[in-house]
């Protein structure tokens, strides 16, 4: 074995694995050897550097090897990288495409969703199908016992939902709180206590944990994620963080903390029990809604002379609120718990002042005076403030539904505080932050601190925080009923183009609200091109929508070009009308509607069309206006088609309208009749008169 | 809250050192004592001719009852009046609250029970003061609530405010005060009769008496003095700042501003608002902390026996919360890498090293060692077996493991497979 050969093994493991410990294998090696691996390294060092920089995992000061001389071997500490690095680099070089949907509904571009209902529908239905095969797979484990992949995939596994162990042991009740099967591990619990076996603290402390967890309820089913019942079909501007939030709190309301149930009568059977025991019943009382009961097994606690845990104190501040009446009591009670927590020497998490911040929603005007103490207290502490602990502090200052003036600069305030870093979520309230700060936008109609909150979703991995699809749909929606509001048109379209519909699916108030700032910006020309967007919505099928369209299309003279283009897109409309979906009618003709579509056929000179348009008067039981007729028998005129003037006068006469008669008159003036018309249109003047 | 908290138990121990001095003293000291108080109550009605609030009004009526009517009253009396008074203010403000026009006749009614649980006060020395205070609130409620029901149509009073926050606030901050003095009066009551008793016993040394009931105090009230001039004229007028909460001013109806005529109190609470604000603008990050914690204190590590089911909860929560979703091929990918779906890409050549990873390469490589044992020295055999081991030396599908039982002999039909 020689050093050439050595040379030859050594590569594999080492010098193309860590370039930069290469010279460790150099400095061991002989002279020559040394000197050329010491060339080649710095030339691989120098390719890597530029990568390793574009990967930006890296931190450039520890790649700064000065190699300038061949005796001067600086050794770069070992970098470990995490198994996902090579990918991350990958994903960080790829950016959003503003004409692709989502990468959810990539595989298959059957599936790319158009509307906001096609776009929940399909995402809800991959997650259910692989909720579906999880059921199968743990349900019949012995159907799917092969093991095909190569090296072993453990999550693909059928999970045991059955418990192993029969025998009454404390290894069984260990399984059956892993199982997180409540019952059966009490049971056992009891057979066991009954049988002499006595249960170690820890045991049973988790089992207090699970007890207290569930609420003395054997768990259902886990949700996953995405699985959720929302009814709300078209998300509106209402306060819908309430509504998200339904389903959850009905769940929770429905388990109570029962008197004396399980957890409470384990809980007595301690001799001994210790701060984990008292930490698991306080926090299932505070979770399922005994907080009174909570504080008094606090001073239990107390009085056994234990401490308390951070958990504690946190589920504690969040009951505060629940056990006192009024403000100035609430925020003495918690005060007196963060004392309690400084004497006993716990250090507060980040959790436990956002706790506080958040009981401070609900002491009125105490809340704006304590706020920025706690948040200073935060940082005198160093725990950095989640955006959960901005949440609540902009809820603390803009209040729902209030007034809103003097505090306007809170927001920006935090803006400046938050801008430009990146957040990684740390509480359960952080995404919340952003359709907060996106409502005291729209409320407070500050466009700029608009920009800064979606900038700062841009940073880093924020756009996690902004949590699942019901709460971007908030997010962009309030957003973009702010663009409509406040930006000039061309602007708007630019986020309307760069948004939607990749992201965001808009709802037919925000398509109305587009309309309206097309008609402020005096851009109506587009609103063909808008047509289209509807359509492809799905909003054509909303009639106040269709009717607004056919309204600003039909309110103005354009030029020519526009209004042939305003007559394909009424052609279009009239299409939607006409045919149903699935049998059904979607949309009824009013009077309005269809007496602007026939002016704006009208204004492109499409006279005929305009003509089968009138007759729908007729079978859908509605009046032309005198507006119109006349409008209609200028522009008959124009092309000089007596006949249709005097069916025009017919069809009028049918309506038995009061204007008849003057359309007869301008007919008369206006036309040159045959004898047969002209004794036609006398009838008709007569019968009108007499029907008069 | 804390600064009007202490101010009112500075101003009940100021007023109790008073009474102590009157008592030993003479009454001399009773009329300057009074006119002391006087004048200051006046300061603040004179402020507010009209009155913004009826605390001022209320207050300006009583003083003038006290001045006209029985001259001679302690001050500690008089005190106790001010103190119901206050306390008719918070009634006052749980009940829809009343107009200026309303305020003087309310005053009027408010000053009449009061000035009758008096006279039975004085007639009833020996009943405690806190009894007394209570009979005169009980008696005060009952009247102000008829006084209320009689007048329906009241246009809301100017503190008055439409949510129900402030006035909750303010409400309970009178509640307290007024809850304050009520205990105080409770408290050192008795503890002025022992102390007159020792002062008598111990005359003249004055300041002894006076330390002894100040530890009395004390230890009633554990928070500590810092300021004492304080007098009820402050304590109403800081109430009058207090209620007002900033940015609210707006919500109140036009009309009521027109109905105050007390322009400058008006203005003058804006501006104290309007410059709270602007010291919250200039720095509101940078604000005062609560300083319940010492900054750099260690918690003594609790025993961490891994995540409990309350962690994995809270982690789930987060998760559900947050937007998991891949925005690409490659997030997706990471996803399954952490999932151990994918098999991971490789960071380095040791990538699928798990079973090996602790072996170090010269275990692959110095194979010699092995020959030692059961091979003879040399011959066709050992010159055969070192081939082996140079083969061996290269081979990298195989463990360590592996290679040793070539050498035993206890390879298995596996290895064999993987050698091929």
């Amino acid at each position: 074995m020689d050093q050439s050969q050595l040379a030859m093994v050594v590569p594999r493991r080492y010098l193309l694995s860590e370039p930069p410990s290469a010279p460790v294998m150099a400095s061991s090696c002989s002279q020559a050897l040394r000197h050329h691996v010491c060339k080649s390294s710095r030339i691989l060092r120098i390719h890597l550097q530029k990568s390793y920089r574009s990967f930006a995992l890296n931190s450039a000061a520890d790649q700064q090897p000065a190699v300038s001389s061949p005796e001067e071997i600086v050794i770069p500490k070992k970098k470990t990288w995490s198994k996902e690095a090579v990918l991350q680099a990958l994903a960080s070089a790829v950016k959003r495409d503003p004409t692709a949907s989502d990468s959810r509904f990539q595989d298959d571009p059957y599936l790319t969703p158009k509307t906001s209902s096609e776009f929940k529908l399909f995402s809800l239905s991959q997650e259910s199908g692989r909720n579906a095969a999880k059921y199968f797979i743990n349900t019949y484990p012995k159907y799917f016992q092969k093991d095909y992949a190569q090296p072993h995939i453990p999550c693909l596994m059928p999970e045991t939902l059955e418990a192993q162990i029969e025998e009454a042991s404390e290894a069984a009740l260990i399984e059956r709180i892993r199982m997180r099967k409540v019952k059966a591990a009490v049971d056992l619990y009891d057979q066991l206590l009954q049988a002499g076996t006595s249960v170690s603290l820890d045991v049973t402390n988790q089992l207090l944990d699970l007890i207290c967890f569930c609420g003395d309820h054997d768990p259902a089913q886990e949700n996953v994620p995405e699985q959720r019942n929302e009814e709300t079909e078209d998300v509106q501007d209402e306060p819908q963080a309430k509504k998200g939030r339904a389903p959850k709190a009905s769940g929770l309301l429905k388990a109570t903390w029962k008197e004396n149930n399980n957890a409470e009568r384990i809980f007595a059977l301690l001799s001994e029990p210790n701060t984990h025991s008292y930490s698991a019943l306080i926090r299932g009382m505070v979770k399922y809604g005994a907080y009174s009961k909570a504080f008094s097994t606090y001073t239990d606690l107390l009085n056994n002379r234990l401490k308390a845990d951070v958990q504690t104190f946190n589920a504690l501040i969040i009951a505060a609120p629940e056990v006192k009446e009024k403000y100035n009591e609430k925020w003495e009670l918690i005060v007196d718990l963060l004392k309690q927590m400084a004497e006993q020497k716990v250090k507060p998490n980040l959790l436990t002042l956002n706790a506080v911040l958040k009981a401070l929603r609900r002491c009125g005007t105490l809340g704006k005076s304590q706020a920025f103490p706690v948040i200073s207290e935060m940082k005198a502490l160093s725990i950095d403030p989640s955006l959960a602990s901005y949440n609540h502090l902009l809820t603390i200052f803009y209040k729902t539904g209030a007034t809103i003036q003097g505090q306007t600069d809170i927001l920006q305030e935090v803006m400046n505080e938050v801008s430009g870093k990146s957040f990684t979520a740390q509480d359960p309230d952080d995404a919340q932050f952003f359709i907060t700060a996106m409502r005291i936008c729209l409320d407070t109609k500050d466009m700029e601190q608009a920009y800064r909150v979606h900038e700062l979703l841009g940073v880093g991995e924020n756009w996690r925080l902004l949590g699942n699809d019901f709460q971007q749909n908030i997010y962009y929606a309030r957003f973009f009923s702010l663009l409509c509001m406040m930006e000039n048109i061309d602007v708007m379209l630019k986020w309307y183009r760069d948004l939607v519909p990749s992201v965001y699916y808009p709802s037919s108030n925000i398509m109305r609200d587009l309309l309206q700032a097309l008609d402020t910006d005096n851009r109506l020309d587009l609103i063909p091109q808008i047509w289209k967007d509807i359509k492809q919505l799905g909003h054509a099928n909303r009639q106040n929508l269709v009717e607004e369209l056919l309204i600003l299309m039909a309110r103005e003279k354009h030029n020519q070009e526009v209004q042939e283009s305003f007559a394909e897109c009424a052609l279009d409309i009239k299409k939607i009308y006409d045919t149903g979906d699935r049998g059904k009618v979607l949309l009824s003709w009013t009077a309005g509607s269809l007496s602007d579509l026939i002016s704006v056929l009208l204004a492109a000179h499409r006279r005929q069309d305009a003509w089968e348009m009138l007759k729908l008067f007729k079978t859908h039981n509605r009046v032309p206006s005198e507006e119109l007729l006349n409008r209609f028998l200028t522009c008959v005129k124009e092309a000089g088609e007596v006949n249709q003037a005097v069916e025009l006068v017919q069809i009028s006469a049918g309506f038995c309208l009061p204007e008849t008669p003057k359309l007869i008159q301008r007919v008369q003036q206006e036309f040159e009749l045959t004898e047969q018309q002209r004794n036609m249109l006398s009838d008709l003047e007569i019968q009108t008169f007499n029907s008069d | 809250m804390y600064r009007r908290l202490l101010i009112n138990i500075n101003q009940v121990r100021n007023r109790f050192i008073h009474t102590h001095n009157t008592r030993l003293t003479l009454p001399s000291t009773k009329c300057k004592e009074r006119e002391s108080f006087a004048p200051v109550t006046w300061a603040t009605c004179t402020a507010r001719p009209l009155g913004t609030s009826s605390i001022s009004f209320s207050e300006n009526k009583e003083s003038s009852t006290c001045l006209s009517e029985d001259k001679g009253k302690t001050p500690e009396e008089n005190e106790v009046n001010a103190e119901v008074n206050t306390d008719g203010q918070k009634n006052t403000e749980m009940n829809e609250g009343t107009d200026i026009s309303n305020a003087t006749l309310t005053s009027q009614l408010e000053t009449e029970p009061v000035v009758k649980p008096e006279d039975s006060k004085q007639l009833e020395k020996t009943k405690s003061g806190k009894e007394s205070l209570l009979e005169l609130l009980g008696a005060m409620k009952v009247e102000v609530t008829t006084v209320r029901k009689i007048r329906p149509s009241k246009t809301p009073r100017m503190s008055e405010r439409p949510d129900q926050e402030p006035m909750e606030s303010t409400h309970s901050m009178f509640q307290r005060a007024a809850a304050e003095g009520s205990q105080q009066h409770g408290t050192l009551n008795p503890a002025l009769v022992a102390a007159v008793s020792a002062a008598a016993s111990t005359l003249p040394n004055r300041h002894q008496a006076e330390s002894e009931l100040l530890k009395q105090l004390r230890k009633h009230e554990a928070i500590p003095d810092t300021q004492r001039r304080a007098d009820l004229g402050h304590i109403i007028a800081d109430m009058k700042v207090g209620k007002r909460p900033n940015g609210r001013s707006n919500v109140r109806p036009t009309s009521q501003i027109s109905f105050d005529d007390d322009g400058k109190g008006y203005t003058q609470d804006k501006g104290i608002t309007s410059e709270l604000g602007v010291r919250r603008r200039k720095s509101p990050f940078t604000s005062k902390r609560l300083n319940l914690f010492a900054a750099g204190a260690e918690q003594d590590t609790l025993s961490d026996l891994g995540p409990t089911l309350w962690d994995i909860d809270l982690a789930n929560q987060i998760v559900q919360g947050t937007n998991q979703m891949p925005r690409n091929g490659f997030e997706e990918m990471i996803q399954w890498t952490k999932e151990d779906k994918l098999w991971q890409y490789p960071i380095n050549n040791e990538a699928g090293l798990e079973e090996e990873a602790s072996v170090p390469f010269h275990e692959h490589v110095f194979l010699e060692k092995h020959l030692d044992e059961s091979f003879p020295q040399q011959g066709p055999v050992r010159h055969f077996m070192e081939l082996v081991i140079t083969g061996l030396a290269k081979n990298h599908h195989l463990t360590v493991q592996q290679k040793r039982n070539i050498f035993t002999g206890s390879e298995t039909t596996s290895d064999r497979k993987k050698m091929s």
